[in-house]
């Protein structure tokens, strides 16, 4: 069995077996090419090309067959002659013809090598020009390219200029090969218009340079568009995978995380600030709504590029309709219960308490960090209450989300002569009472030690209250005449009082300011010694 | 080599005499031609008589008329021309003249 071609030679339709057609393409070329420099060239191929058709018929009807073999066409080959034969008999010898034609293309031309090119052919163009390997052509534009980018101008110029080897004669210009016979391999037609063109068209390259640039601009983009269905996809493919295998690894984690918190956090957690503002009972509904608005968008890009990498849809639209419709509810879920939470910051509810203190002529305010645990604390960190030496220092009170630090300390002066803490504290709640209840919850411990007053920094809320935006504000009334030394770490507690006081002379050693309570409020003790110097200063 | 470069000039200078002669015997089909040529002994094959054909043509020494065929192409058959005529006219003295030429060199000058 062998595979048939349909050829028309000579206006004549013949069915002819591939390897005959190979052979009769071959010697047709020969003809062809031993024609090319005769005057009638056309006219003899034609007269041949008729003949042949014309022997062809008739052996297929003398066989009795339907498709041209190389037996047939070898016999008509013998009987048209070889074209050495056609070179001894033809008086008018087209060979010193062709022989000239022969230097002629000996010459090199310098065009751009379109079969082995990288981008457009002009390194393997000019590597054939100056013969040597295309390789260190490219080496050197690439260096220059990398070397401030002289190379790309360089190379988009020479794109333009250079025009590309199209046809056969052409390419073997490029090479400065000679147009022999074996180097026509290319179909008739194509050969017929090289030769033509090599008898008509010298100067062909003197094309406008708006065409050129044409050619130029529609090249690059044919460039760019094979650059990205080749290397640009397999650089997206990279990029995708790398994707795919980070999204795992981040899915991977999403659903530890989610377990951890679910399953064996014991909920120290939620003792601080952002998460302390969820309800217990919300708790494990909300991270799994919002575990399932994270974990979607993820998955959904793993899979996106899963089938970007590997060219296949890794779910059904089912499926994805179902992760759709997942993700909304968990977005919904996330929402409800941001919008209850919030909910329960609407109403505003203060209380406050008044406590007499010992009455001292001088008093000194401190800050303790130390946690103050109530009996139940005390229990659960396993603390044993009646061990005296040990204290535990709170988490550092530098952290802005550890609890927010809504504590006040005022200081004012007492109408009645006594002293006297007013304690006042707030909180947010969904209704009034809720507030009440959430300010109730505060926690809030200050100690007397004689002339020592020490207070905490921190509120503490009841365990399992949430974070209502409670506040404490402590206002300590003290009598006209009052000596109180306040130390460093209180002042940001005391808005009302600064380091101004602290910067006197004769103070420089201590770790607190003096002041004492006048008719006006506390003043600084040094500005009422010293009230002239003061003046100069000022 | 040198005998096969003497037989060519000389079959070359002798094919182009020996075609317009079987062409003014009447409109003839290429093929024909070769056929007659074998006949004669002058081997030749097919490929080398179109551009001779195409040639002569051009220059005024043949004409041509298309043939419908029954095995393929319309054949072209040739005929000669007036000034093929006149031309052949000459090339037959010519000939005789060589002939003579030829003898007489071969067998030498009969007293």
């Amino acid at each position: 069995m062998e595979k048939t071609i349909i050829i028309n030679i000579g206006n004549t339709i013949i069915h002819i077996e591939e390897s005959a057609y190979e052979l009769l393409k071959s010697y047709l070329t020969e003809v062809k090419m031993h024609f090319a420099n005769h005057a009638d060239d056309l006219e003899i191929v034609t007269d041949i090309e008729n003949r042949i058709a014309e022997l062809l018929t008739e052996q297929l009807g003398q066989q009795k067959k339907q498709v041209v073999d190389t037996e047939t066409v070898n016999m008509v080959v013998a009987q048209m002659g070889k074209v050495q034969d056609f070179e001894t008999s033809e008086d008018e010898g087209p060979q010193p013809v062709l022989e000239e034609s022969y230097q002629y293309h000996a010459q090199k031309k310098l065009y751009r090598d379109m079969d082995e090119r990288i981008v457009a052919g002009v390194c393997a163009g000019i590597a054939h020009y100056i013969n040597i390997e295309a390789r260190w052509v490219r080496l050197i534009m690439v260096i220059s390219v990398i070397l401030g980018g002289a190379g790309i101008m360089f190379y988009g110029l020479l794109w333009i200029i250079m025009p590309k080897a199209e046809s056969r004669l052409e390419k073997m210009e490029m090479k400065g090969e000679p147009a022999n016979l074996q180097g026509f391999q290319k179909n008739l037609d194509e050969e017929l218009q090289a030769v033509k063109e090599r008898l008509k068209v010298v100067n062909q390259h003197a094309q406008p340079l708006f065409a050129q640039l044409g050619t130029f601009i529609g090249e690059f983009f044919e460039w760019f568009g094979t650059f990205m269905s080749g290397t640009g996809k397999v650089i997206f493919k990279l990029i995708a995978g790398f994707i795919v295998f980070v999204g795992f690894i981040f899915l991977i984690s999403l659903l530890i995380s989610l377990a951890a918190i679910l399953g064996f956090y014991d909920g120290n957690a939620y003792h601080y600030f952002p998460l302390s503002i969820i309800n217990y009972s919300y708790r494990n509904s909300l991270v799994f709504a919002v575990f399932i608005v994270l974990i979607i968008p993820i998955l959904a890009l793993v899979l996106f590029s899963i089938r970007v990498a590997f060219n296949r849809m890794a779910i059904n639209k089912t499926f994805s309709y179902a992760l759709l419709i997942i993700w909304l509810g968990g977005v919904a879920a996330t929402g409800y219960y941001i919008a209850k939470i919030s909910s329960e910051f609407k109403e505003h509810a203060e209380l406050s308490q008044s406590v007499e203190l010992k009455k001292m002529t001088v008093y000194i305010l401190d800050m303790d960090k130390s946690m103050i645990f109530s009996k139940q604390d005390s229990l659960e960190y396993q603390i044993d209450q009646y061990d005296k030496n040990r204290i535990v220092i709170d988490n550092p009170e530098d952290n802005p989300f550890s609890a927010p630090r809504d504590l006040k300390i005022d200081i004012e002066k007492s109408d009645n002569g006594k002293t006297s803490l007013i304690q006042v504290y707030a909180a947010q709640g969904k209704t009034f009472k809720l507030a009440l209840q959430n300010a109730q919850n505060i926690n809030y411990h200050y100690q007397q030690k004689d002339s020592l007053l020490i207070f905490s920094p921190r509120l503490q809320l009841k365990t399992e209250s949430n974070w209502r935006a409670q506040r404490a504000k402590m206002t300590l009334k003290i009598p006209i005449g009052t000596i109180i030394k306040i130390k460093h770490n209180s002042y940001r507690y005391i808005n009302n009082y600064g380091w101004d006081c602290d910067s006197q002379e004769g103070n420089t050693h201590n770790d607190y300011s003096i002041w004492q309570m006048t008719d006006e409020g506390l003043k600084c003790k040094y500005e009422l010694d010293h009230p002239a110097k003061t003046d100069q200063q000022n | 080599m040198i005998a096969e470069n003497t037989q060519t000039q000389m079959r070359k200078g002798i094919l182009e005499y020996c075609v317009l002669s079987i062409i003014s015997r009447g409109e003839i089909y290429a093929s024909d031609i070769i056929a007659e040529l074998r006949a004669a002994k002058l081997l030749v094959v097919e490929g080398t008589l179109y551009p001779l054909l195409t040639r002569l043509k051009n220059n005024g020494l043949l004409s041509y008329n298309w043939v419908e065929s029954t095995s393929g192409p319309p054949r072209k058959y040739f005929t000669l021309t007036a000034v093929g005529r006149d031309i052949l006219t000459q090339l037959d003295q010519t000939w005789h003249e060589l002939a003579y030429a030829v003898g007489v060199s071969q067998q030498g000058a009969k007293p």
